[in-house]
């Protein structure tokens, strides 16, 4: 790899690990400097190994770890679809895994059958679009793209059908939902690998996804096969985006923006987008958060409304520079 | 004769003495409404309540000075205002519920997030969840709590009060002519209650007739409409009747229903009917008044 290729990423990098340090050495429980690094030794007093190690630091991970698999799909998602809009979601991914939650949480389960059925509703939904888009005819990604469009809307009724009929006492628990909540997440070490291994796995396709992104026929042209490898990356970019909704909800905004945001900064080569995007959307969920945490505690905010008021006004901020 | 006297008093003293002695000795175990053992090896002194019932129940269970944490809107009794609140009952700022090293959490089965709860639990905290649904149910809560605070005196003697009074309701309005009613919840949307929510019960138990009892949902979503076809004699909305009086000016355009002929639109505080805790007697018994009032007017 380059040097110009490695420069940026290090320089990302080190923003996560800033961003990590910060979301774990802050909360609406003040634990100075000096202990968070003493319970990182293992010492420090209980109450401090509980709030930093079994708190903060899963939460902190996971939160990486979503905004990572979020932007990694956006990027994936924009590649494939050739559209500047595409987000993760915009294929109906999230609304399949909402109305899996949504069920179990109207059934009245919590936990880990929430994230399950969401994974199961987030799989579903992928392999209804990958069925219907295929039809009879050829296969394009305009086509792709309405279908995953029709598909979503569809969900959006069943959704509002069912936030409509459920028990009022299960409201808020479902909206939380529908916002995106790192505090449901559990364990992050699964997303984490996951994202890791897409990460290794993406750079060497990166040739062929710059050419990719340049038009399927130049693509083809090329010698890259453009078939099998637009239908690895669909599949590739559903497994992260249900990943990443069966741990947080429907986080939105950070899959559609980041991409964007670094390709404005960093140009437009996708072996150094994609790793690129898994650092930057990763530090700037777990930035998020922990504004989400502390800004009206104890009161928590959800932490979409955050990732947006601190993204907007960088990305615009971004294109208006560039002209 | 003098035995008799004496046995009592001086078993009674031997147990003084060995409550003196061996104050750790009493391990507690009460059941909670999902039906989870709650076991505590001594009574809880650090309690928190996550939900503003809860903290009612708590208080009401003589328990009040032992409460470190209650979530917002947790107004009552008047002392529970002055304690640290951990956020909101639909999101518990784990971290400062874990500073204030409780130990014991009331938590509300659904209100709560059932993932913040069960990671409470993982965590090590004994939880007991509460999700009381009839009379019974909260004089049978306010005792558990009290079993599990080693404030057994306080606690069943308030049970027992809440208990004889509701009784004696029963008694009072169990012949009385039965108006019909409907309860209003919440304006935009319309809502209501059926007979399966408390407030349905103290509607059967004044002596009125839910016209929209027998729905299925606890808390049914209906039409202007509805209300007009069921025409009932009386409606009670929850409020306080300044801010929310357009909730029953609504009905006064609709001179053909019952209740506005008969001026039977009455406000009813929902402070006092809307939380399962002893208040509710009160509550009941000023919802009782309005429909004898009603009543007083055929």
């Amino acid at each position: 790899m380059s040097r110009s290729l490695v420069t940026p990423l290090f320089v990302l990098a080190l923003a996560s690990i800033a961003a990590m340090v910060v979301s774990v050495g802050t909360g609406s429980v003040s634990v100075p400097p000096g202990d968070v690094i003493a319970v990182i030794l293992g010492e420090g007093s209980s109450l401090q190994q509980t709030l930093v190690l079994e708190l903060r630091l899963p939460r902190t991970l996971s939160a990486f770890a979503t905004g990572g698999l979020l932007a990694v799909a956006g990027a994936l998602m924009q590649v494939l679809l050739r559209n500047p809009l595409a987000d993760p979601y915009i294929l109906g991914l999230s609304g399949g895994a909402a109305v899996g939650a949504l069920l179990a949480m109207l059934a009245g389960l919590g936990g880990l059958i929430v994230s399950g059925s969401a994974f199961a509703g987030a799989l579903l939904a992928t392999l209804m679009v990958f069925g219907l888009a295929h039809g009879t005819g050829s296969w394009t990604p305009s086509r792709l793209l309405l279908t995953g469009v029709v598909v979503a809307s569809g969900w959006g009724a069943v959704i509002t059908l069912m936030l409509a009929i459920s028990p009022a006492q299960r409201l808020p628990g479902m909206l939380y939902w529908l916002m995106g909540d790192v505090s449901y997440a559990r364990s992050p070490s699964p997303a984490l690998a996951l994202l890791f291994l897409v990460c290794l796995l993406v750079v060497p396709l990166g040739r062929s996804l710059n050419v990719l992104a340049r038009g399927p026929m130049q693509a083809a042209a090329l010698g890259v096969s453009v078939r099998p490898l637009e239908w690895t990356i669909y599949v590739l970019a559903s497994l992260l985006t249900a990943t990443a909704v069966t741990m947080a909800g429907s986080i939105g905004f950070v899959g559609l923006v980041v991409p964007h945001m670094l390709r404005l900064v960093l140009g437009n080569d996708q072996r150094l987008i994609l790793p690129a995007c898994a650092l930057g959307g990763g530090a700037l969920l777990v930035l998020a958060d922990t504004l989400a945490r502390i800004v009206i505690a104890p009161e928590q905010l959800p932490v979409g409304v955050i990732t947006a008021l601190l993204g907007v006004p960088t990305f615009l901020y971004l294109l208006y520079r560039s002209r | 004769m003098l035995n008799s006297l004496l046995l009592p008093a001086l078993l009674s003293l031997s147990l003084l003495a060995m409550g003196q002695s061996m104050p750790v000795a009493a391990k507690v175990c009460v059941t909670d409404d999902t039906g989870a053992n709650v076991c505590l090896e001594q009574p809880a002194r650090r309690i928190a309540a996550l939900s503003p019932g809860a903290t009612e129940l708590v208080w009401a269970a003589g328990a009040g000075d032992h409460v470190v944490a209650v979530v917002s809107f947790s107004d009552y009794p008047e002392e529970a205002s002055s304690v640290v609140s951990v956020g909101s009952h639909t999101r518990v700022d784990l971290e400062r519920l874990m500073q204030l090293q409780p130990d014991l959490v009331i938590g509300w089965v659904t209100g709560n997030p059932p993932e913040q709860i069960e990671a409470l639990k993982d965590l090590g905290l004994p939880v007991f969840s509460i999700e009381p649904r009839s009379f019974e149910d909260v004089s049978h809560t306010i005792e558990r709590l009290a079993t599990l605070a080693g404030t057994d005196d306080v606690g069943f003697a308030e049970a027992q009060r809440f208990r004889a009074g509701i009784a004696a309701m029963e008694r009072r309005y169990r012949d009385a002519e039965p108006v019909s009613v409907f309860y209003q919840v919440w304006d935009k949307p319309l809502m209501t209650v059926n007979d399966e929510h408390l407030i349905g019960k103290v509607i059967t138990l004044c002596g009125g007739v839910n016209v929209f009892g027998a729905l299925e949902r606890l808390v049914p979503r209906i039409s202007s409409e509805a209300v007009i076809g069921a025409n009932p004699e009386a409606i009670l909305a929850g409020g306080m009747g300044q801010e929310n009086r357009h909730w029953l000016t609504r009905w006064e355009a609709f001179p053909s229903l019952d209740a506005t002929k008969k001026n039977n639109l009455y406000f009813i505080p929902p402070s006092l009917i809307q939380r399962p805790t002893p208040r509710m007697l009160e509550g009941s018994r000023l919802f009782c008044e309005k429909l004898d009032d009603a009543r007083a007017k055929r």
